[in-house]
C-alpha cells in the first residue's frame, strides 16, 4: 500500500512537474466559482454547466500539454505559428458566421474562432522578434513590432470584432511595453487616438457600435432600448449589496431582466448573488493570477520567455477590466467575456492554453541552485 | 549578428528593465482592479438601497384585485342585485399585432356585436396600448371553451374571469336600484388610476347614488413577474375592501303588489313608513330590464326604449313632477290655520264660483256650490272655493313660504341622484321665466294646486307622511342599513332630524280629520273604503295637461307623455295609527281621476292585510267622485288678467 501510494504520488508529481501549482490553484478556484454562477444563471439550461466543464477540461489539458514544451522550442516555432494563425483570419472573412460580422468558422462539431489563436501567436511572435533586438526597442523596432500587431488587428477589425481586436492588440502592446518601450510612445498614442476617434466615428464604427458608445454615455436616455442592458446590469450589481442575495436568488437573471446572463453579463449575476464580497474575491483571484504570471516572467532567464509570459499575463487583465467595467457602466459596451466565468466561446480554452505557455516559462528556467 | 551580440551584452540590464516594467505593470493592474472594485463598492454598498428598490420595482408588479360589488337586499333579506361569475375577453393592443385581422379571426369563434366593436374602437383611442381593453363581456361558456382551445393563436388576448352584476327581478326594481354600466371615458376621468381596474360603475338609481360604498376599494397583489410580465408568484397583497351591502326598506312583496295594482296603467307610486321615512315600495311604470344595460345595451333595444311614448326609462317619482292638484289642499288648509287666517270651524260659503273683488272672471268648482264649508269639509269634499279664497286672503308671498316649509320646491333628499326639486308658485319664480308680473288670479289657482306648481310624487308622499306622523317632515329613503362585509353587523343609515311642519297639534288634528272625512260618506274617496277593516285617510286630485273635451277616447299609452292627465291620490292608513303613507299618480290620456285611489287601497291592503291584488287590468270605478281642478293654467292665467 505504502509503495503504491508512493508510486502514485511520484507519478502525479512527475505529471504536474511543469504545472505551476499557485496558478493552477487560483484558476481552479475561478473555474469553480464560474461553474457555480453558471449553474445559477443558466438554471433553465443545465447542460451549459457540463458543456463549460468539458471546455475547462479541454483547456486544462491544453495548458498541461503546452506547459511541457520548453520555451526554446516555442521560440523556435513562433514565426511559423504566427504565420499559420493568420490564415484562418483571412478565411473567416470569406466563410465566417456571426451575429454582427464574420467571427466564427463552422467546423461541423464546433464553431472555431480564429481570433482566439492569434491571442497566443501574437505574443509569441512579439517575444520572438523583440528578444532578437536590443532593448529598449529602437524606433524601427517599434514600427516593425507595430506592424506585427497591425496585420492581425486589421484582419480582426475587418470582421469586425472590436473587442477581440482590442485584446489582441493589447497583448502586442504589452510585449512592447515590457520590452522597455519609451514612454513617449504612449503619449503619442494617446494624442493619435484623440485624432483618430472622429475618423473612426464617421468612417469605421458600425451603427450598433456607435449606439453602444452613446448608450454608455447616457444609458437612461433609452431605458427600454439600447440602455436596457446596462441599466438592468447595474441594477443587478447594485441590488447584490455587500453580501449578495444568495446563490440562485438573483432575481434579475432568474426573471430574465438581465440579458446575456450566462455570457457577457455573468459577472453581474455573480455580483447580484454574492455581493461585493464575491466581487472582491474574484478580482483578488484575477490580480493574483496576473501577479503570478508577472512573477514567473520576471524570474525567467531569457528575453523571449519574459516577454511572452508577461504579455499573456497582462492580457488577462484586459478581459477583466473591460468586462467588469462594461457591465457596471464604467466603460462602454464591448463584447469581451469575463475570463473563466463567461460561458462559451473558445476563450476559456485559449486563456488556459496561454497560461500553459506561462507555466512552460516557469517550469523550464534554469535553477539557481543547480 | 550585431543586435544579438549587443543583447547578450546587455542581458542583465534588460532583465532589470523588464523587472521594473513588470513591477510598474503590476501596480497599474492592481490600481485598475482596485478602481473597479471601488466602483462596484459604490454600486453595491453606497448606492445599494436605490438599486435594490429598482430591482424590486422590476420584478414586483402590483396587480389590481377587484372587490365584489356590494349586494342589495330588500327589507326581508332577499337579494335584489348580486354578482355572478363570468368571463370577458380582454385585448392588449400592443401585444395583439394587427387588430383588424385579430378581430376578424376572433369573430369566428366568439360572437362580436357591432356595439362591442364600436366600443372597443372608442376605448382603444382613449387608452394607452399596454392597457387591456375589454372586447366582449359575458363570454358564453361555449365561446370560452372554443377560445381556450385556440388561445395560442391570439397573442395579447386574455379570457379574464370577473363578477358580472345581475338583477334577478329585472324590471321590478329598475327605477329603484338602477343599473351599472361599462365605465366610459367620462367615468374614467373622474375615477383616477387606482380604480381603472374596474369595468363597471353605477349609472342610475341606487347603483349610482351609493357607487362609492358599493364599489369597495380595489386592492393589490404584489406579483413577481418575469421580463415578459408573466406572473410567477404572489409576494404580498393589499387586500381589496369589498363593497358595502345595502339593505333596502323596500319590501319586495309590496313592490310586486304595487306593480300589480297599477295593472295596465302607466304612472308611479311611493309607499313609505310615515314614522321613519323608510320607503316600502316605489314604482315608476312602465319599467325596463336593467340587465340590458349591464353589458352594453344593443342599439335596437335602446331605440325601442327611447321611442316608447310612455318613456320607460323615465323615473317618474324622482325626475317627474307636475301640478299636485287637490292633493296639496290638506297642507294649504294647515297653512290657513297656522297663519291665523282660519280656524278649523270657520265656514266659507261656496257658491261654486269664486270672484276676485272687482273682476268678472269666475273660478269654478267642479261640483257646483257646496254651501257652508268648514276646513274638514273643504278637504273631504275637495271644495275649491274654500282654497281660492284662502289663497287669495293669504297672498302669494305667505303662501309660498308655507309651501316651502312643507317641503315643496326643494329635493326631499331621497338617496337617488338627480331629484327634481319642483316649483312652488311665486312672483320670484315667475320673474325668472317671464317678463310679465304676477297676477292675483295666479295666486287663486295656486290655492288648488294648479298653475305654476310642480310637485313630485315623493314630495307629496312626504307631505302626507308629515300629516300622518304628527308633523315631522321625514326624509324619504331607500337604504335602511348597510354593512361593510357579510361578517359585519348591519348599521342603520343615519337620518337627519326632520323639520316640523306645525307646532299646533289641534291644527294637524283638524287636517287629519278632513282627510279621514274623504273616506267617509260625502267624501271624494268614500267608495274606496268598502270592506276595509282599517281606517284610511286620504286626498284625491287631478292634474290636467290638456283640455278635457275631444281627448276622451285617446288611448293613454299612445298619448305623448307631456300631454297626459295625472290622476293623483295621497293617503295613509291606518288613520288612527299610520304605518303606511302613499302617493299615487296614474297617467291618463282622457277623463277621470278614478284610478289612483283604488291603487292606493290595494297597496294598503297588501301592506296591512297581506292580500295581493290580482294582476287583471284596472277598470275605472264610475262611482268614485271625479275631482278635477278648473281649466288649464294658461286659460286661467289669461282669465286672471
Amino acid at each position: 500500500m505504502n509503495a503504491l501510494a508512493r508510486i502514485l504520488i511520484d507519478v502525479t508529481a512527475r505529471l504536474l512537474r511543469t504545472v505551476d501549482l499557485w496558478l493552477l490553484g487560483a484558476l481552479l478556484a475561478l473555474m469553480t466559482i464560474g461553474l457555480a454562477v453558471l449553474y445559477s444563471a443558466g438554471s433553465e439550461t443545465p447542460h451549459l454547466v457540463w458543456a463549460q466543464a468539458a471546455r475547462f477540461v479541454f483547456g486544462l489539458a491544453a495548458m498541461w500539454g503546452l506547459s511541457r514544451i520548453p520555451p526554446t522550442r516555442l521560440r523556435h516555432w513562433s514565426p511559423m505559428v504566427y504565420g499559420i494563425s493568420l490564415l484562418p483570419l483571412l478565411l473567416v472573412l470569406a466563410i465566417g458566421q456571426g451575429k454582427h460580422g464574420n467571427h466564427w468558422i463552422n467546423l461541423g462539431f464546433f464553431y472555431f474562432q480564429p481570433s482566439e489563436v492569434i491571442k497566443l501567436s501574437l505574443p509569441m511572435m512579439m517575444a520572438w522578434y523583440l528578444q532578437r533586438e536590443t532593448l529598449p526597442p529602437r524606433f524601427h523596432v517599434v514600427l516593425i513590432g507595430g506592424g506585427l500587431i497591425a496585420i492581425p488587428l486589421g484582419l480582426i477589425l475587418l470582421q469586425p470584432d472590436f473587442g477581440t481586436g482590442m485584446l489582441v492588440a493589447s497583448s502586442g502592446v504589452f510585449a512592447l511595453f515590457l520590452a522597455g518601450l519609451s514612454w513617449w510612445w504612449f503619449g503619442a498614442a494617446v494624442a493619435g487616438a484623440a485624432g483618430v476617434a472622429p475618423v473612426a466615428w464617421f468612417w469605421y464604427l458600425r451603427e450598433y457600435q456607435k449606439e453602444r458608445i452613446l448608450t454608455f454615455l447616457n444609458p437612461e436616455s433609452d431605458p427600454l432600448g439600447a440602455g436596457w442592458n446596462i441599466i438592468q446590469s447595474k441594477i443587478a450589481i447594485g441590488a447584490g449589496g455587500l453580501t449578495g442575495k444568495g446563490w440562485g436568488q438573483g432575481s434579475q437573471s432568474h426573471l430574465d431582466y438581465l440579458p446575456e446572463h450566462t455570457t457577457d453579463f455573468i459577472f453581474a449575476v455573480l455580483s447580484e448573488e454574492f455581493g461585493w464580497i464575491g466581487v472582491a474575491t474574484v478580482l483578488a483571484l484575477y490580480l493574483f493570477v496576473i501577479g503570478r504570471c508577472l512573477w514567473i516572467a520576471a524570474e525567467a532567464r531569457d528575453g523571449y520567455s519574459r516577454i511572452l509570459a508577461g504579455a499573456i499575463g497582462l492580457s488577462f487583465f484586459v478581459y477583466v477590466i473591460v468586462n467588469g467595467g462594461m457591465i457596471s457602466g464604467m466603460l462602454p459596451v464591448v463584447g469581451v467575456p469575463m475570463p473563466l466565468l463567461s460561458y462559451g466561446g473558445t476563450s476559456a480554452v485559449s486563456l488556459l492554453a496561454g497560461l500553459g505557455l506561462v507555466m512552460a516559462v516557469g517550469a523550464h528556467r534554469p535553477r539557481h541552485t543547480t | 549578428m550585431g543586435p544579438r551580440r549587443r543583447q547578450l551584452k546587455n542581458a542583465a540590464a534588460e532583465a532589470m528593465q523588464f523587472r521594473r516594467r513588470a513591477a510598474i505593470a503590476f501596480l497599474a493592474v492592481a490600481a485598475a482592479l482596485a478602481t473597479l472594485g471601488g466602483w462596484y463598492f459604490r454600486l453595491q454598498v453606497v448606492e445599494h438601497a436605490e438599486y435594490a428598490t429598482r430591482s424590486d420595482a422590476n420584478r414586483i408588479k402590483p396587480r389590481p384585485v377587484v372587490p365584489g360589488r356590494g349586494l342589495i337586499f330588500d327589507r326581508k333579506g332577499r337579494v335584489l342585485a348580486d354578482n355572478v361569475p363570468a368571463y370577458r375577453l380582454d385585448v392588449v393592443p400592443d401585444e395583439a399585432g394587427d387588430l383588424k385581422s385579430l378581430v376578424k379571426r376572433l369573430s369566428t369563434i366568439v360572437a362580436l356585436t357591432p356595439e362591442d366593436l364600436e366600443r372597443f374602437d372608442k376605448e382603444r383611442n382613449a387608452k394607452r396600448g399596454f392597457r387591456p381593453i375589454t372586447l366582449k363581456l359575458r363570454v358564453g361558456e361555449e365561446e370560452a371553451a372554443r377560445f381556450a382551445v385556440d388561445r395560442w393563436r391570439y397573442p395579447g388576448v386574455e379570457l379574464v374571469p370577473y363578477l358580472n352584476r345581475r338583477y334577478p327581478y329585472g324590471d321590478l326594481f329598475a327605477h329603484v336600484i338602477g343599473y351599472v354600466g361599462r365605465i366610459d371615458e367620462a367615468d374614467l376621468a373622474k375615477m383616477g388610476d387606482v380604480d381603472s381596474a374596474l369595468t363597471h360603475t353605477g349609472k342610475t338609481g341606487l347603483e349610482r347614488y351609493y357607487e362609492d360604498a358599493l364599489r369597495g376599494k380595489v386592492g393589490y397583489e404584489k406579483i413577481e413577474t418575469n421580463v415578459q410580465g408573466r406572473a410567477l408568484r404572489r409576494l404580498g397583497q393589499v387586500p381589496a375592501v369589498p363593497g358595502a351591502d345595502l339593505r333596502l326598506s323596500i319590501d319586495m312583496d309590496l313592490q310586486r303588489a304595487m306593480v300589480a295594482a297599477f295593472g295596465d296603467n302607466d304612472g308611479s307610486a311611493v309607499a313609505l313608513d310615515p314614522r321613519t321615512g323608510e320607503i316600502l315600495a316605489m314604482v315608476s311604470l312602465p319599467s325596463y330590464d336593467p340587465n340590458l344595460f349591464v353589458n352594453g345595451i344593443s342599439h335596437q333595444d335602446y331605440k325601442t326604449l327611447m321611442d316608447d311614448p310612455s318613456r320607460p326609462l323615465f323615473n317618474r317619482n324622482v325626475l317627474g313632477g307636475g301640478p299636485p292638484g287637490s292633493t296639496v289642499k290638506p297642507l294649504i288648509a294647515l297653512a290657513g290655520l297656522d297663519s291665523g287666517l282660519r280656524r278649523p270651524e270657520d265656514k266659507v260659503f261656496s257658491t261654486g264660483e269664486f270672484h276676485i273683488p272687482g273682476q268678472k272672471r269666475g273660478y269654478r268648482d267642479a261640483h257646483g256650490g257646496a254651501g257652508w264649508t268648514d276646513l274638514r269639509k273643504s278637504i273631504a269634499a275637495s271644495v275649491n272655493f274654500y282654497y281660492y279664497k284662502l289663497a287669495y286672503d293669504m297672498g302669494i308671498t305667505r303662501f309660498d313660504a308655507y309651501m316651502r316649509k312643507y317641503g315643496f320646491g326643494a329635493p326631499t333628499g331621497i338617496d337617488l341622484a338627480g331629484e327634481n326639486k319642483g316649483v312652488v308658485p311665486s312672483p320670484e319664480w315667475k320673474a325668472t321665466r317671464s317678463k310679465e308680473h304676477w297676477y292675483p288670479g295666479e295666486t287663486v289657482i295656486s290655492g288648488i294646486g294648479q298653475g305654476y306648481w310642480v310637485a313630485t310624487i315623493l314630495q307629496l308622499a312626504r307631505g302626507v307622511s308629515a300629516i300622518a306622523n304628527g308633523g315631522n317632515l321625514i326624509r324619504p329613503h331607500l337604504v335602511a342599513s348597510t354593512r361593510t362585509g357579510f361578517d359585519h353587523p348591519w348599521l342603520p343609515t343615519p337620518q337627519p332630524t326632520p323639520p316640523r311642519i306645525t307646532d299646533n297639534p289641534a291644527h294637524l288634528r283638524a287636517v287629519q280629520e278632513g282627510m279621514m272625512g274623504t273616506m267617509q260618506p260625502g267624501g271624494t274617496g268614500y267608495s274606496l273604503v268598502h270592506g276595509a277593516p282599517y281606517l284610511m285617510a286620504g286626498k284625491t286630485g287631478t292634474a290636467q295637461k290638456i283640455g278635457r273635451r275631444g281627448n276622451v277616447s285617446v288611448d293613454p299609452h299612445q298619448l305623448p307623455f307631456n300631454l297626459r292627465h295625472q290622476a293623483l291620490f295621497v293617503g295613509y292608513a291606518p288613520a288612527d295609527n299610520p304605518t303606511i303613507a302613499v302617493a299615487v299618480m296614474v297617467e291618463h290620456g282622457g277623463f277621470g281621476a278614478s284610478t289612483a285611489g283604488p291603487i292606493a287601497r290595494k297597496i294598503f291592503d297588501a301592506w296591512l292585510l297581506g292580500t295581493m291584488p290580482d294582476a287583471t287590468p284596472q277598470t275605472n270605478d264610475p262611482t268614485v267622485a271625479d275631482d278635477i281642478g278648473p281649466a288649464p293654467a294658461p286659460a286661467a292665467a289669461e282669465a286672471a288678467r
